[in-house]
């Protein structure tokens, strides 16, 4: 698998009109079990920009992501992406609000027994019919869509092939094309590559990289590797125990950043090494 | 050399070992009630003494001569329990799909989910005999109202066995449909039926298999099927006659189980390594 997949993305099919803001004001998450997973996060990720959000596990980077989408609620404070106020979405309000905001995950969350196409068509579901979805009928916009955004990530041969039959690396390709066939205006991705291989690994990153060079989408990446954030963002976000600690441009923080973000001397383990 | 035997201070503080009054209780309670009921329930120990001879006695009536011109009726009659048994289940599955899958935590509301838990948990401690008993004043005497009985007491352990399958799929795909903005339907058909689904069929036919089994025991109260021969032979002594259905049902069951096993088989585990073309 080459680094950079042959096939540019045909932007026609998949471009959105125009990224979304992200803002959080002073917003906090306490779980029911009385977990505080956010402690007063504000922040404010501009149209297109492309961010990395670095902490150790349980520092409360999957729940920041989270409070985006609206798969958790806040606590307190308000959140802000695009024209909504998360907080106030309900029902239907909500879904549409999902439906412009993409999420690629660490276990990447196929559903392994249906095909790639089935699994791509999940992300045209906040615009079509429930009872289409449900027989998994696809009209033909709907069809280019998916097809378009396959390609995108290379993996247009694998269209009819089972999700569960792919590599690691295929099955992020096909999670990303499952988020874009969505055309979102914020892409949200919970390490996304903490499940793959290093060279497989930088290969998704630039991927990432690559869509929000192409078609200006905001990005929000959960990261927990310091290399990786370096050299595939330009803004870095650092959570410690729900606290923002460190909000400031990914290339200039160095090791001394780091170590205050993860509240420990740096270790082996905290860097992926470059690719093979 | 005393130092050495018996030092001033244990040179590791092991933490105190903890007490285990509560096991210890529990087990002496549990092999006094053990004795209580053996004591209770005066079996006869002397009949044990006869035991060998009689079960030799009525295996040599039943398999030395069995009478084979009864074949035919008995496979006839096997084949009505045989489909009362696949009726009963394919009723009952149906009804347990679409019963239990709400009733799966993270689906339905909690306002659904109890009720009907408390339906499932109501049937599950009522025997099919009995079932079938108190639906025969209504359809009769027929195989139907075995097929009935079997449908009805199924629901109680399948549709638990459904909520428990959807239940246990792991949470990731359905959260990935709900985050692209998915309806609930969209994320029960999406994120958790494609995982459940053979699991889900598995069991449905191990339902059979079971209904195979218990269907022959309907039988005995005359909802025809094998059982209800069985019952009329054994009341008549016939035992050369029971002795062909014993072999009948014996054969037949186990080469249902085989290849429902072998089905089984297929399409939990066989699917998973299955390429389709292209994929590799």
């Amino acid at each position: 698998m080459s680094a950079t997949p042959s096939v540019s993305s045909p932007e026609a099919a998949l471009a959105a009109s125009g990224p979304w803001p992200v803002r959080l004001d002073d917003v906090s998450v306490r779980y029911p079990d009385g977990t505080v997973a956010l402690r007063n996060v504000t922040l404010a990720v501009e149209p297109g920009e492309m961010v990395a959000v670095v902490g150790l596990s349980g520092s409360g980077k999957s729940t920041l992501v989270r409070t985006v989408n609206g798969l958790v609620p806040a606590t307190s404070g308000r959140v802000q992406v695009g024209p909504h106020d998360v907080g106030a979405l309900r029902g239907r309000r909500l879904r549409e609000l999902r439906g412009g905001v993409g999420m690629i995950f660490q276990a990447f969350n196929l559903a392994d027994r249906a095909s790639v196409y089935q699994n791509v068509l999940v992300g045209r579901f906040a615009h079509t019919p429930t009872w289409r979805t449900l027989l998994g009928l696809a009209g033909h916009d709907d069809r280019e869509i998916v097809l378009a955004a396959l390609d995108s990530v290379g993996m247009l041969e694998k269209v009819w092939g089972r999700a569960g039959a792919l590599s690691g690396g295929q099955k992020q390709r096909v999670a990303i094309a499952r988020a874009l066939s969505q055309r979102p205006r914020v892409m949200l991705a919970d390490e996304p590559v903490a499940s793959l291989d290093p060279p497989t690994a930088h290969s998704v990153m630039a991927d990432l990289a690559r869509i929000n060079a192409e078609q200006g989408l905001t990005v929000l990446v959960n990261l927990h590797l310091m290399d990786l954030a370096r050299q595939y963002t330009t803004r870095m976000i650092g959570l410690r125990a729900g606290e923002l600690v460190y909000d400031g441009p990914a290339a200039s923080a160095d090791d001394a950043v780091f170590e205050e973000i993860y509240g420990r001397p740096l270790q082996v383990r905290d860097r992926l090494g470059s690719a093979g | 050399m005393s130092a050495v035997l018996a030092p001033a201070r244990p040179r590791v503080a092991a933490p105190p070992r903890p007490r285990r009054l509560a096991v210890r209780t529990a087990q002496l309670v549990t092999g006094a009630v053990v004795l209580a009921a053996l004591w209770h329930v005066h079996l006869d120990w002397t009949g044990l003494r006869e035991l060998p001879g009689d079960v030799v006695h009525y295996l040599r009536l039943m398999f030395a001569h069995p009478d084979w011109s009864k074949l035919p009726y008995a496979l006839q009659q096997t084949w009505v329990s045989v489909q009362m048994a696949w009726l009963g289940a394919l009723l009952g599955v149906v009804v347990s799909t679409v019963l239990g899958i709400p009733a799966a935590q993270g689906v339905g509301p909690l306002w659904l989910r109890l009720p009907l838990r408390a339906v499932f948990a109501v049937i599950r401690a009522v025997p099919e005999v009995i079932i079938a008993i108190v639906i025969l004043t209504v359809t009769g005497l027929t195989p139907f109202t075995g097929a009935l009985a079997l449908a009805i007491g199924g629901i109680g352990t399948h549709a638990k066995w459904t909520y428990e399958t959807i239940e246990a799929v792991p949470g990731g795909t359905a959260e990935a449909v709900r985050a692209a903005g998915g309806t609930l339907l969209e994320t029960a058909r999406w994120g958790l039926w494609p995982e459940a689904a053979p699991e889900l069929l598995s069991l449905a036919l191990y339902r059979f298999e079971l209904n195979v089994r218990t269907s022959a025991i309907l039988g005995l109260i005359g909802v025809g099927g094998v059982g209800d021969l069985l019952t009329g032979y054994t009341q008549y002594r016939q035992w050369d006659a029971v002795g062909v259905l014993i072999v009948v049902v014996v054969v037949v069951t186990m080469a249902i189980d085989a290849v429902s096993g072998a089905l089984r088989r297929r399409i939990t585990k066989g699917a998973r390594a299955r390429v389709v073309d292209g994929t590799e």
